[in-house]
């Protein structure tokens, strides 16, 4: 069934589709319309869910750090500041191995205080052990849940799906939304093995000296190198079911293109329109949208990139002190390759300035011309 | 003397790493006595973060889940909601906390779960300060005492946080105090906090021989002088308004509870006239709470 | 489960750190400085006790409500519990550390409750082992000859009593008035002894009727024949009419229930013999009056005895020394000094020192000279060393003489019933000794109680077992937070017009629930009671039960030596040693 929704609303059909059993948050702009939908719909009992109204953030991953050892599918939302609060327990969720779903509307930290996109929220979480996949449009949201808790729960590491604040939460589209009995098929009760049984009383999490910890770590690791095989799987699954399908990444505009400029959420679908005008006018361009940030789809990138000489990367986010993290990454994922076109990191776009079809323009203008980047950061649309 | 009736269940094993003489390992051990084994347990970061032992051993016989230091209150909401999510509505979901995890860092999420009036036990287990780092001062350490971050020359220079109003104040429907010395209170107090719903908050006095500098041996009769020289009162909070004090007999100076200890040894004997006077004002305040 | 686990690779371990396992490979033990261990040890009342009775082994049991084991338990040391419970100076109460803490616990009336309720127990037959060949003389059936022959009895030997007087109980009969000690529960606990093969001879005076030298039948003599020869008091006129000696009276009384004496009666000395004339007297609807050469404070008479005296009327002077009996025709009277208190003498009390021409006279139909006894010498062989009034032995009863032993007042001058009753059994453990040729020195100090010098047979017979630490609990040691304070239980008293009419009990047993509230008052000094303290706080779940009961074991393995259940152990019932490394 097609409806025109918000991304926030897409949010919350995906979380009802998906049956979710617990959800614990806590609300900041611009999360508050998925948790003002859900307590509706609680309310209304269109949904037999526990929503446990929490006092922060970190108590909201906490709760759900409880009852997903408790062996239910739990769900939360956050964004910004929210998500920052949390830092720590999600360190504590991926250690400990935990399926739990969290949707994050990008948005900028302070200070000084904004509320519009940015991507700095949750790219400042990427070494917290969870699955980071980014969406284009409130359609590619709804999808992305009812996936992410197939990967969740096969792998047993936490996802994070993430959006751009007021661009897709409270812009809205058309989504088609699938059946409960079509999602049923697709998404099986969740079962956790190794959740609270009093007959067989455990104690989960004690100190674990150097003697073990280090093999826990390795386990994790071995787990997000897991995650492209499955998410693969379950994307192919998804589209032979549902007819759509997203990849880790997705390569869009002229084959064999010198110039190749990546983006990930929104930025994307601009970039898209950009770039068909500019090969229509026979420029050698091409765009990838990175929606699969963690794991790094390194192999993935490397595969779409050949042939191109060189690598636009727009980053809606710093890391102050060393620039663009999309492209940072990037960077130390060619590292090692045979083949490493130039990068160009852009930054654009902080704390919600509209990033315009000219500014991509311009910054594929420059890389064009210009045989390496004159800086390491190209600051595009600022004020200087 | 009668003898007293303990339940005969050992739901805590030896053979774990509290310091010889601990309080708070009468306390758990006697706790989970009254509590029984259809119980999870979570346990923030605490003494009882170390003491079960490590990875892949543990000293509870019972299920337990160690988590974040200050999410005692918010993890257990979530356990609870995953149990009634189950059907099971018989098992019980327990905090124990330290004060650290209570008064101080944890309590923005006890207070959130006891506005709730989420469905669980909360037990603080306070030995007044933060023991397994080493003693450091927490908001449940007593006025004078000596810490690490309190030491001599500049002791704790604020009184203690009072738990139990903060609770009480929460109107959560039943709230007590607890101690060691007084085996059958702490029973009876848990085994009607079993039989409630709702949020149950109990104030557990746990001595720590290396943190309030005493010797071993001496950790039971110091919890009694704590309740005998009412630095300590045993009582119990319903809804909030109803108060029930247990009375001790034997009323003691405050001198004698503060002189075996060698985090009070620098005390003047003006600190200690001060200590008494507070001590008989709080209980002057329990005492027209209680008539009321 | 003791498992350990290791794991090689991470391949072995599980995903996520769930621990499975419990930690009893730990042994904690390993971090001991100190260790427990249960120790019992000895009560101030049992280390008190002449006769070395298990005091606190008997009210163990009354409070267990196990009656019939509290009367086992006094009879494996004393045949005289209905005795002693009611005539004790009871020196276990005055050491009985209740008393630090509000009021001492009431042993005699305990004891005295378990006697008096055991005689209505069905009679148990007992079955005698075969006897052994050897036989036994003992001379005097007082408290000490009788405690000897029971004692002797139950070493399956075969012994006769000689007793001069017809009625057997020496001093027991003869010294003590009815109202204190009735004659049916001394012929009740005679019996007792009987009942275990002992002869008694009654009527037969050994010197008269039989030389002691004569008694070559027998492998030991036991002599005990008591001090019952009234001391003089030295005054003129000593030797008269109406003038009688306090133990003649009062055995006079025992046997015809009256006496012929005057209206007014004048009692010469301040001990129990005094008192008890007195208020014989009184009963015998006369005037008593008490003539005490020193103070109150130094009568030596039980307190409670002349307190209720004073009640029952008698008249007590102190510091009044007769010096004189005047015989005018019908009239009686005592010429008396007042005496005033000066320098301490060799008893340690102050000497009474006439003020001179304080003479005056006191009106006395009869005089009763009550000023201690002395020992009958005139039967004893010669070659028998004496001193200072008593015969002289070792620690253990031998006197010179191969094969005689003594004991009881004729050896000492603690004249008690207790003592005597300690001195009897520990002449029949000496006597075994000598016939079995072992050291009875030796043994001795095996079995001492406390520190002595009491003894306890029941660890002569049964060496190992009951073991005790001879250290005497005092009141610090134990800890007060596990009492409260309770009213000690009194025997009920006649009242006083009806006491004075007759020579009825004075005093009733306890009533059972009386008893097992004081029971319930004795804080088991060094023993061991199963209050679970221990159980209930120790850390580590290191104090071993067995089934629902304490085992008073330690799980060693896992004891951390905090010491916790060495402080919270009311009754100091567990030592605390350093641990050896």
């Amino acid at each position: 069934m097609k409806k025109v929704i918000t991304g926030n609303q897409a949010v919350a059909y995906g979380v009802i589709l998906s049956r979710v059993d617990v959800i614990s948050a806590y609300p900041i702009t611009p999360q508050t319309t998925i948790v003002e939908e859900l307590s509706e719909l609680i309310a209304s009992g269109r949904l037999n869910t526990r929503f446990l109204k929490v006092e922060s953030e970190h108590s909201a991953m906490a709760a759900l750090i409880g009852a997903s050892t408790g062996g239910v599918r739990c769900f939360t939302a956050t964004s910004s500041h929210g998500l920052a609060y949390m830092h720590e327990m999600l360190h504590w969720a991926s250690g400990a191995r935990l399926p739990i779903v969290m949707v994050n509307v990008n948005r900028a930290l302070g200070a000084p205080w904004n509320i519009w996109s940015d991507q700095s929220d949750s790219l400042s979480q990427r070494d917290t052990g969870w699955i980071q996949l980014y969406c284009e449009n409130n359609q590619e949201v709804l999808d992305t849940i009812l996936q992410a808790y197939r990967i969740a729960e096969t792998v047993k590491l936490p996802v994070m799906v993430v959006l751009d604040a007021f661009v897709l939460s409270h812009t809205s589209e058309v989504v088609e939304i699938p059946t409960m009995e079509e999602v049923d098929k697709f998404l099986p009760p969740f079962f956790l093995e190794y959740t609270i049984d009093t007959q067989e009383p455990v104690t989960f999490s004690v100190i674990t000296t150097p003697e073990h910890f280090f093999e826990f770590r390795y386990k994790v690791q071995k787990a997000m190198e897991q995650v492209p095989g499955i998410a693969n799987k379950v994307d192919d699954e998804f589209r032979s079911r549902f007819g759509r399908g997203y990849g880790a990444i997705e390569r869009y505009g002229k084959e064999g293109a010198e110039v190749l400029l990546m983006t990930s959420g929104t930025v994307t679908s601009t970039s898209r329109t950009v770039i068909q005008k500019l090969v229509q006018k026979g420029y050698s361009v091409a765009g990838i949208k990175i929606k699969r940030f963690r794991p790094f789809p390194s192999e993935e990138i490397y595969e779409a990139i050949k042939g191109a000489k060189k690598l636009a990367v727009i980053d809606r986010n710093l890391s102050a002190g060393v620039g663009g993290i999309f492209a940072q990454e990037l960077r130390a994922s060619l590292y090692s390759r045979e083949e490493r076109p130039q990068v160009f990191g852009f930054i654009s776009g902080l704390g919600g300035r509209d990033i315009t079809p000219d500014l991509i323009e311009e910054a594929i203008h420059y890389t064009v011309e210009h045989p390496r980047p004159e800086e390491e950061i190209l600051w595009l649309g600022l004020k200087k | 003397m009668k003898r007293m009736e303990i339940p005969l269940s050992e739901n805590l094993g030896h053979g774990h790493l509290a310091c010889a003489g601990c309080g708070a390992a009468i306390a758990m051990r006697l706790t989970l006595k009254a509590l029984g084994e259809k119980i999870v347990m979570v346990f923030p970061a605490s003494c009882w973060s170390i003491i079960p032992g490590s990875w892949p051993y543990s000293s509870f016989r019972i299920t337990a889940i160690h988590a974040g230091f200050v999410t005692g209150g918010a993890t257990a909401s979530g356990v609870r909601a995953a149990l009634d999510i189950r059907g099971d509505r018989e098992t019980l979901v327990a905090v124990w906390a330290g004060d650290g995890g209570t008064f101080d860092i944890g309590l923005q999420s006890l207070s959130g779960a006891a506005e709730r009036n989420e469905d669980f036990i909360y037990i603080c287990n306070d030995n007044e300060g933060y023991m397994n780092t080493g003693t450091q001062r927490s908001s449940a350490t007593p006025l004078f005492a000596w810490t690490t971050t309190t030491p001599v020359m500049q002791p704790k220079e604020n009184p203690k946080k009072d738990i139990m109003a903060i609770m009480a104040d929460h109107q959560i429907p039943y709230a007590a105090t607890a101690t060691i010395a007084y085996p059958e209170d702490l029973i009876r107090k848990m085994e009607k906090a079993k039989k409630t719903r709702g949020t149950r908050f109990i104030h557990l006095l746990s001595p720590c021989p290396p943190g309030w500098r005493i010797p071993s041996e001496l950790s039971v009769k110091i919890s009694r002088l704590a309740v005998r020289s009412r630095v300590f009162p045993l009582y119990e909070i319903e809804n909030g308004n109803t108060y029930t004090l247990q009375e001790e007999s034997h009323v003691v100076p405050v001198k004698d509870y503060l002189k075996l200890q060698g985090r009070f040894s620098h005390l003047t004997e003006k600190d200690v006239e001060e200590t008494q006077k507070r001590v008989d004002d709080t209980w002057e305040r329990l005492l027209r709470k209680a008539r009321c | 489960m003791t498992k350990q686990f290791t794991f090689k690779s991470a391949s072995e371990m599980p995903e996520i750190s769930i621990s499975r396992g419990h930690m009893d490979w730990n042994k904690t033990g390993a971090w001991r400085t100190q260790r427990p261990f249960y120790e019992d040890k000895t009560a101030p009342c049992n280390a008190a006790c002449p006769v070395g009775s298990d005091i606190v082994g008997f009210i163990q049991k009354i409070a267990q409500g196990d009656f019939e084991g509290a009367w086992n338990l006094i009879t494996e040391e004393n045949p005289f519990p209905g005795i002693c419970g009611r005539i004790c100076f009871h020196p276990c109460e005055s050491k009985c550390n209740r008393g630090s803490f509000d009021e001492p616990v009431a042993i005699h009336a305990l004891e005295r409750f378990v006697a008096d309720l055991a005689s209505t127990l069905p009679e148990k037959k007992e079955k005698f082992s075969a006897k052994k060949e050897e036989k036994i003389a003992i001379i005097g059936s007082g408290p000490a000859g009788m405690s000897c022959a029971y004692h002797l009895a139950k070493l399956h030997y075969n012994v006769t009593v000689f007793e001069s007087l017809s009625l057997a109980g020496g001093m027991l009969w003869m010294g003590i008035p009815s109202y204190r000690l009735p004659r049916d529960v001394l012929d009740r606990e005679i019996s007792n002894i009987e009942a275990l093969g002992v002869e008694i001879r009654t009527g037969v005076l050994i010197g008269e009727e039989i030389k002691i030298e004569k008694l070559k039948d027998y492998q030991a003599i036991f002599i005990a024949t008591g001090a019952h020869r009234s001391r003089g008091v030295k005054i003129s006129g000593e030797k008269g009419r109406g003038l009688f000696s306090g133990l003649d009276l009062l055995g006079r009384i025992n046997l015809d229930g009256k006496v012929k004496i005057g209206e007014r009666v004048a009692i010469i000395g301040g001990g129990n013999t005094a008192i008890d004339v007195a208020r014989s007297v009184i009963r015998l609807g006369k005037k008593a009056t008490i003539l005490y050469r020193r103070s109150k404070e130094e009568m030596p008479a039980f307190k409670e005895e002349i307190a209720e005296a004073l009640e029952e009327g008698v008249e007590i002077r102190y510091l009044v020394n007769p010096i004189r009996i005047q015989q005018k025709e019908s009239l009686r009277r005592l010429e008396c000094l007042r005496m005033k208190l000066g320098e301490k003498d060799e008893s340690g009390r102050r000497k009474p020192v006439p003020i001179p021409n304080s003479n005056f006279f006191i009106k006395a139909d009869s005089v009763v000279v009550a000023a201690g006894e002395e020992i009958e010498t005139s039967f004893l062989p010669k070659r028998i060393g004496k001193r200072e009034g008593i015969v002289l032995t070792q620690n253990d009863g031998r006197t010179g003489i191969e094969g005689i032993f003594a004991g009881g007042d004729l050896t000492s001058n603690q004249r008690t019933v207790a003592h005597a009753i300690g001195s009897g059994k520990k002449a029949a453990m000496a006597i075994d000794c000598y016939l079995k040729g072992n050291d009875s020195e030796d043994a001795i100090r095996k079995i001492l109680v406390g520190n002595g010098p009491s003894i306890s047979i029941f660890r002569y017979l049964h060496p190992g077992e009951r073991p005790r630490n001879p250290h005497v609990v005092n009141y610090e040691e134990l800890n007060m937070d596990y009492f409260e304070p309770a009213r000690r239980e009194r025997e009920s008293k006649r009242r006083l017009k009806e006491r004075i009419k007759r020579f009825t009990e004075v005093t009733s047993t306890l009533t059972e629930s009386a008893a097992l509230e004081e029971a319930s008052r004795c804080f088991s000094c060094g023993t061991c009671n199963e209050c679970e303290n221990c159980y209930i706080f120790c850390p580590d779940a290191s104090i071993l039960k067995k089934g629902e009961k304490i085992s008073q074991q330690v799980d060693y393995d896992f004891c951390k030596g905090c010491g916790i259940c060495f402080v919270e152990c009311p009754r100091r019932a567990i030592s605390l040693e350093e641990e050896a490394r």
